[in-house]
């Protein structure tokens, strides 16, 4: 799995991609000119991918401020008649939404094709939206590919149907297509975007409520090419007596329970390629010969409902059939139907059932079996990485909040920061919500000082996420007279999501040296007071933001270190308990360096009674040396 | 007695009874002070600490204290003991200058600090009418800075820990009776090897006198009186608040300063710095000199060596001041009882009886 493989030119040539790459390599073979978006997990990697070879194939790719103006800018692009392709993760849909709800009624002219991953069960998002009903709202064709090839193979092919329906059409993609790897047959690639581009005096992209009926046909010409298009597909007997609608990587699952439970002959598999407009008559063939329909998908009844619709109005053709999935609660994930993520044995669970087969799945418990063989594994709670700058900030955020004493009301987001509301940042975090919501919630707060509102608000927001959505309510705060303390944990990267650039870093996308823009330039343009401060310095950082809390009005503090993931490549200096300083438990602190501050590099050495750093984690940040009461953590720079 | 973090913020910091000497901070990571207000930021978990062991606030054996520190029980029930009690002033004219009156702490701790007798010591900076801060100082340049009173609690005993961090030994400590007392428990602490390394690295002790420390609010109310002036020094009278600014005098009635007295020196015993080697303080007579009492044998080896090497001059106590003195002591004594009384808090001090007898000329209630 490599971009070697994205960038290899044998058409007929099947190499190892994940999904992300699949979709680059798709992209790459309907000879886009422009990519953009802004890093989101599970989907960051196709424009890193993209990024790396924007230069060699000749199109152009770009890290965005944000998903709506990513968005705008592919369809730029596909008004001037460049193949477009927009990536963003769910919640970055609802940023970009009010654009691409127009977006369906202007219509768009060169293939725009908007990739919008899911990531059920939330491995690396704080919800888990199910993006489809959303493409539905604007009137979107959705697609949704199994595995790797058919990310690779719809890919292409959206951007031949956007074109046909002059509209945009999203691929919809969950984490277990993203990042899972697979064989991908690739195609020929373009000798590069076709065509200059051209923004005809006569061509109008026009938003008006006039062309709503205009959305509707465009639907109903994708429902008709639905109903004909390989993606959506029957497998399975003729007369099947269960059928298994499904999508995405439930396809594989159901595949694999009819397999398991060895009812090939009495249970067929429908699988929708195009998720959204339902190909109607190519289902309701399938729906007579059934009794018993199952839905199989991810994360919301998102086909329960509209096939159920389908079913409603043509009850008699269909007649007698019973519908099962989430809301019978036959297709459920450890934490219940349409919660989380579903796998091959939940949907071999209710095939059983529904065969009336016994069939034991493997036993759940094989973790609690495993960690009685290994005997003592510690469990891993979620936590800053070793020498990250967040956890300085939120120890020198804890000290002088408790120092200011009036219960200070501390509001976040999403990012790395959003530990902070764990252990590891001492739980700080009261609020967490959307990109930048924090700094808009702390301007909120901050105006109820009529009501006799006084805790002193901060909101924390990251370097990225700043550009992304703060700058808004920073603007508002200053317009409408609010008063909070705004800190944006600048460790100047998009940490989260693999370290990708933002304006603040003075280099694109494309490796371009750029100016570079400084949250301090930004906000001091709008006349907001700023204060930089470097967060290592933990007792200088707590008297900046005892000093900060008691003043009025908006004001901004970043505290700027490089995330230590990124140093730590550059500089990596060692850090040790000296066993001699360090007096164990005859010292007041109870252990704080392996206890309270929480560094995963801070260990306890059981054995010796002290304090002991784990060289193989530390990246050499040396912030716990400073805290140490001892004085006992010696920081040696090496070479 | 033992106790806890809990218990420090229980019965000392959260009723306002912290006096700030700033001896619990650095012993751990959890205790830190603003504008010399000490928080307990985050609770460490542990059933007994040093905190509270070393905390001149928390429950404190009077007369255990008299016989850990000199061998013995007090004979002066006021005045604690004292071998000698005099006027004394610094013999160089730039040192009696700098200091408040006389000069003599400052006298002391240079001739101590270039003798190489002490190679540390915790003293307390700060400019007149500015909050003041800890300081170490390592030679008799650093020591003559900070000459001069101080009028708020600033919790100077962190330079205790920094001198044990920095391997600085002996150290002396210049401290007000709180401190004096919080050293004093350091070193007779038992158990904790590290910090009690700090403790029994101080060669000696010299309190000051000191009847009240106001808030750091105190320096606002300052700031708002002298403008623009530069506040050369701060003084008081009997009944007034003396500014010496570039500007001239400014003057106010003691009453108007009195509402920043920090809560805990309301219930302060030990004006006079008991247990110290040395105590030091005006003598609301004469300007140019301090009063000196020698309390430990250590202070009379120090006294002596200083005026064989001819840097502090003394003369006897005037008898006729004596009783004033006593008095204003013992008054400060009766209504510290009596503040502890009406706030029906159990002491933190620990009075026998016939000490309490003796003191108040009757049975407690």
């Amino acid at each position: 799995m490599s971009i070697l493989g994205v960038r290899l030119d044998e058409p007929g040539r099947s190499v190892l991609l994940t999904g992300n790459e699949a979709v680059a390599r798709g992209a790459l073979e309907a000879g886009i000119g422009y990519a953009s978006s802004y890093p989101g997990s599970p989907s960051a990697e196709v424009l890193g991918v993209l990024a790396e070879l924007a230069g060699e194939r000749g199109f152009y790719a770009e890290w965005s401020v944000n998903e709506k103006v990513a968005l705008e800018g592919a369809a730029a692009a596909s008004f001037a008649g460049l193949r477009a392709i927009c990536v963003m993760k769910a919640d970055g849909l609802n940023v970009a939404l009010d654009t691409l709800t127009a977006l369906s009624e202007s219509g768009t002219k060169a293939g725009l094709v908007v990739v919008v991953s899911d990531d059920p069960g939330g491995h690396s998002s704080v919800k888990e939206e199910d993006s489809r009903y959303l493409g539905k709202v604007a009137h979107l064709v959705i697609l949704e590919p199994a595995d790797p090839q058919e990310a690779r193979d719809m890919t292409v092919a959206a951007f031949g149907l956007s074109e046909q329906l002059r509209a945009p059409v999203m691929l919809r993609c969950v984490t277990r297509v993203c990042h899972a790897g697979g064989n991908v047959v690739l195609g020929a690639l373009p000798p590069g975007p076709a065509g200059r581009p051209h923004f005809g005096r006569q061509e109008r992209y026009i938003t008006f409520v006039a062309f709503h009926g205009l959305q509707e046909q465009r639907l109903a010409q994708a429902r008709a090419i639905g109903e004909n298009w390989p993606f959506n597909a029957y497998l399975g007997p003729p007369e099947p007596e269960i059928l298994v609608i499904t999508a995405g990587p439930g396809f594989l699952y159901a595949r694999e329970a009819v397999e398991v439970l060895g009812l090939g002959d009495r249970v067929g598999i429908l699988k929708l390629g195009m998720s959204w407009p339902l190909p109607e008559k190519f289902l309701l063939r399938h729906l007579k010969s059934a009794s018993k329909v199952l839905f199989v998908e991810e994360v919301e009844p998102f086909h329960e409902e509209n096939v159920g619709y389908l079913v409603a109005c043509h009850l008699e053709e269909v007649h007698p059939l019973a519908i099962y999935g989430k809301k019978s609660r036959h297709v459920a994930g450890p934490q219940g139907p349409g919660l989380g993520e579903i796998d091959v044995d939940a949907v071999i669970r209710a095939l059983a059932a529904l065969a009336g087969v016994p069939h034991e799945t493997r036993s759940s418990d094989y973790g609690r079996e495993a960690r009685q063989l290994v005997k003592k594994m510690p469990d891993r709670e979620l936590g800053f990485c070793a020498g990250c700058p967040h956890r300085a900030s939120f120890w020198a955020l804890k000290t002088a909040i408790a120092l200011d004493g009036r219960e200070a009301v501390v509001l976040g987001d999403i990012g790395c920061y959003t530990l902070g509301l764990t252990r590891s940042g001492y739980f700080l975090m009261q609020t967490v919500h959307a990109m930048g919501s924090g700094v808009g919630i702390a301007d909120g707060l901050g105006k109820l000082g009529r009501f006799g509102f006084d805790q002193p608000v901060i909101a924390l927001v990251g370097d990225s996420t700043f550009y992304h959505a703060a700058v808004p309510a920073l603007i508002n705060a200053r317009y409408n007279r609010s008063r909070f303390l705004l800190v944006v944990l600048d460790n100047e990267t998009t940490a989260m999501t693999g370290h990708q650039p933002h304006p603040g870093m003075g280099v694109t996308a494309l490796g371009e040296k750029v100016p570079a823009l400084s949250v301090e330039e930004v906000a001091g343009a709008l006349g907001v007071p700023v204060t930089v401060h470097d967060p290592y310095d933990v007792r200088g950082t707590v008297e900046v933001v005892y000093r900060l809390l008691r003043q009025d009005g908006v004001r901004v503090l970043v505290l700027r270190r490089t995330c230590a993931l990124v140093s730590a490549r550059e500089r990596k200096p060692r850090v040790y308990v000296d066993p001699e300083r360090c007096v164990g438990d005859a010292c007041g602190c109870h252990r704080f360096c392996s206890r309270v501050f929480g560094c995963p590099a801070s260990i306890w050495d059981a054995a010796r009674g002290r304090a002991k750093v784990d060289e193989a984690v530390c990246n050499g940040c040396g912030v716990c040396a400073t805290l140490c009461p001892q004085g006992a953590i010696v920081v040696e720079e090496v070479g | 007695m033992s106790g806890g973090p809990d218990d420090l913020a229980r019965k000392v910091l959260q009723p306002g009874q912290c006096a700030g000497c700033g001896l619990c901070l650095d012993l751990c990571p959890y205790l830190q002070v603003v504008e010399e207000k000490v928080v307990m930021i985050h609770p460490c978990g542990l059933k007994e600490g040093d905190c509270y062991r070393v905390c001149p606030r928390t429950p404190t054996d009077w007369e255990d204290m008299d016989r850990s520190v000199f061998g013995a029980a007090r004979a002066d029930h006021v005045l604690g003991h004292h071998r000698e009690i005099l006027f004394a002033r610094a013999t160089a004219p730039e040192i009696a200058a700098a200091g408040q009156y006389g000069g003599v702490v400052s006298a002391l701790i240079a001739f101590a600090l270039g003798r190489g007798e002490v190679r540390g010591a915790v003293l307390t900076a700060g400019a007149p009418g500015e909050m003041p801060r800890p300081a170490l100082a390592e030679n008799p340049e650093e020591a003559l800075a900070c000459a001069g009173s101080k009028y708020s609690a600033a919790p100077s005993l962190r330079a205790l820990h920094e001198a044990a961090r920095r391997g600085l030994e002996p150290v002396a400590v210049v401290g007000r009776p709180c401190q004096v007392l919080a050293v004093r428990k350091l070193q007779r602490a038992r158990g904790l090897e590290a910090h009690h390394l700090a403790g029994r690295k101080v060669a000696w002790v010299t309190g000051l006198f000191c009847f009240w420390a106001l808030d750091p609010a105190f320096y606002a109310f300052l700031r708002a009186k002298t403008g623009d002036a530069r506040i050369l020094r701060v003084d008081f009278s009997p009944d007034s608040l003396l500014v010496h600014t570039d500007r001239g005098l400014l003057s106010e009635p003691v009453d108007k300063v009195r509402g920043f007295v920090r809560p805990a020196c309301r219930e302060c015993f030990d004006p006079t710095s008991e247990f110290a080697d040395v105590a030091v303080g005006s003598t609301e007579y004469d300007e140019a000199w301090n009063t000196l009492v020698v309390r430990s044998e250590r202070g009379e080896a120090l006294l002596r060596a200083a005026r064989e090497a001819g840097v502090i001059e003394v003369k006897p106590y005037p008898p006729e001041r004596l009783p004033l003195l006593r008095t204003a002591v013992l008054n400060k004594k009766l209504r510290t009882l009596e503040a502890q009384a009406a706030r029906g808090e159990s002491s933190h001090l620990q009075l026998s009886e016939g000490y309490r007898r003796a003191l108040t000329g009757r049975d407690q209630p």
